[in-house]
């Protein structure tokens, strides 16, 4: 299945694929603290287990922790 | 998650997708971190990816210091901060603006006071102080503009416990959080989140870490107030993407990031290495503390101690619903004046006369004179302190030897 991740095309090697799945998948670091864009929807972290991803979904991770704020 | 006990946490802190390396972390004393390509930084930096770049905003030991204190309060995530000033002040600022009021209770560490009522009085943000133990007062405290209600699990240095559950239900009603001030009972007395504090924040300098030797602080996020679509906090809008984890995002990019109250690499390592020992040390403190608390409440001298593990304390049965068999390591006693408590101090032998609390050494201060220096009478009196009292931090050394330490100062003055 191809998917756009953080702007990027990947080939993820299974035909379905849950968002919680997908986040281990793409060895996505610190799981607990990312938020998922679903297609231009931020989901709740709580549906990550039921939403399944499909073919050609832009998928964005977000992080609270890092990030640019006039840093050096 | 696996469900490991917090005497296991507090030694190991994240067990699952641990690094394997040496026993500590080690220390990563570097300003900024270099990645391979021009692109990983690009990720990092528009949040895609995590990773570190830069001190100020992150840092491999305040990743695991912050892991550790979230498992240990059951949160959904926390941010390290330099002292447990900043925590108070990120953890507020980011609910709070202009023209907002909230209530505090009026049993209050000097530095919180003051930043309640010089700076955030400045800002247009008003303090409503109220007894956080008297329930009626702090019910009729709220009004439309009440945005939080902040609260110590164990005052400072009143040494009275509000009760948290009532107190949170106050909230709840209000459709406001409780930030909680838990660094008094740490999470080995009190486990916050279950009587339902929203926001809880330490000042880790204290028992957290233990041996007096760095300064910290910590907020940690619950989880169980929804700032997101909510008319009270409109402020969090532009935070929303950031799904559950809103207020931890709002707190740490817009208000700690910007200020720049990052707690250090070394300080994270100190703090974490605090931890391992947190659950033995405190079981120790408090011991140590109702055995003297015993010993001062039956000695002449002594005209009032101040510790919600005596059966005489006011507060004894709300600690005892909430602490269980514990109730904390710090105490008060009064003696007959100012004087009487100077000589007291000036008589001590392994006693340290310093302004801390929490380390395993057993330390005494005269807090009017010291911490609360700044201020009037009245307001000293409004914060729960006097001339005649000595704050006592007690140590994990042995009961016996701290007992007959205050027995021969009592004898001498």
């Amino acid at each position: 299945m191809r998917l756009t991740i953080n702007g990027k095309e990947e080939t993820i090697e299974k035909n379905s694929v849950t968002v919680a799945q997908l986040l281990t998948e793409m060895n996505v670091e610190m799981p607990d603290m990312v938020s998922v864009e679903l297609n231009g929807d931020f989901l709740e972290r709580e549906n990550y287990d039921g939403i399944e991803v499909q073919e050609n979904d832009r998928v964005e991770f977000l992080y609270f922790m890092g990030g640019g704020s006039l840093i050096g | 998650m696996a469900d490991y006990k917090p005497k296991t946490f507090e030694v190991h802190g994240k067990i699952e997708g641990r690094i394997k390396s040496g026993p500590t972390t080690g220390i990563y004393q570097s300003t900024a971190f270099e990645h391979e390509t021009a692109e990983d930084i690009e990720n990092i930096l528009s949040q895609r990816k995590f990773g570190y770049t830069y001190s100020r905003i992150n840092n491999p030991n305040l990743t695991a210091f912050e892991e550790k204190m979230n498992l240990l309060e059951k949160g959904i995530g926390a941010i390290s901060l330099s002292s447990g000033m900043a925590a108070v002040s990120a953890a507020l600022l980011s609910i709070l603006k202009t023209g907002d009021e909230f209530i505090s209770g009026k049993s209050l560490f000097s530095g919180t006071y003051s930043l309640f009522t010089d700076l955030f009085v400045r800002f247009g943000i008003k303090p409503v102080f109220v007894n956080s133990t008297d329930i009626k007062e702090i019910e009729n405290a709220v009004t439309k503009k009440t945005k939080l209600i902040f609260v110590e699990t164990i005052g400072n240095p009143r040494c009275d416990v509000p009760d948290l559950k009532k107190i949170s239900e106050i909230a709840k009603q209000a459709g406001i959080p409780l930030v909680l001030d838990n660094t008094l009972a740490t999470p080995y007395l009190f486990s916050a989140k279950d009587f339902g504090a929203d926001i809880i924040v330490h000042s880790a300098s204290k028992y957290i870490n233990g041996s007096g030797n760095a300064v910290g602080g910590v907020i940690i996020d619950t989880g169980s107030f929804e700032f997101r679509n909510n008319e009270k906090f409109d402020d969090f809008e532009k935070f929303k993407k950031y799904g559950a984890l809103a207020y931890l995002a709002k707190t740490r990019r817009q208000v700690h990031t910007n200020l720049g109250t990052c707690l250090s690499a070394q300080n994270a390592f100190l703090l974490s290495l605090g931890l391992e020992t947190l659950s033995l040390r405190m079981k120790q403190h408090c011991d140590n503390a109702k055995a003297l608390a015993g010993f001062l409440e039956n000695h002449k001298k002594v005209k009032k101690v101040s510790y919600s593990g005596l059966k005489t304390s006011e507060y004894h049965e709300t600690a005892k619903s909430q602490f269980y068999d514990n109730f904390g390591g710090l105490l008060t006693f009064e003696l007959e004046s100012k004087e009487k408590a100077f000589k007291f101090i000036d008589n001590r032998t392994f006693l340290r006369n310093l302004p801390n609390l929490g380390d395993a050494k057993s330390l005494i201060v005269h807090p009017a004179s010291t911490i609360y220096i700044d201020f009037d009478n009245d307001t000293k009196e409004m914060l729960g302190v006097n001339d005649r009292m000595i704050r006592v931090s007690v140590g994990i050394e042995d009961s016996e030897d701290i007992i007959r330490e205050f027995e021969k100062i009592l004898e001498k003055i």
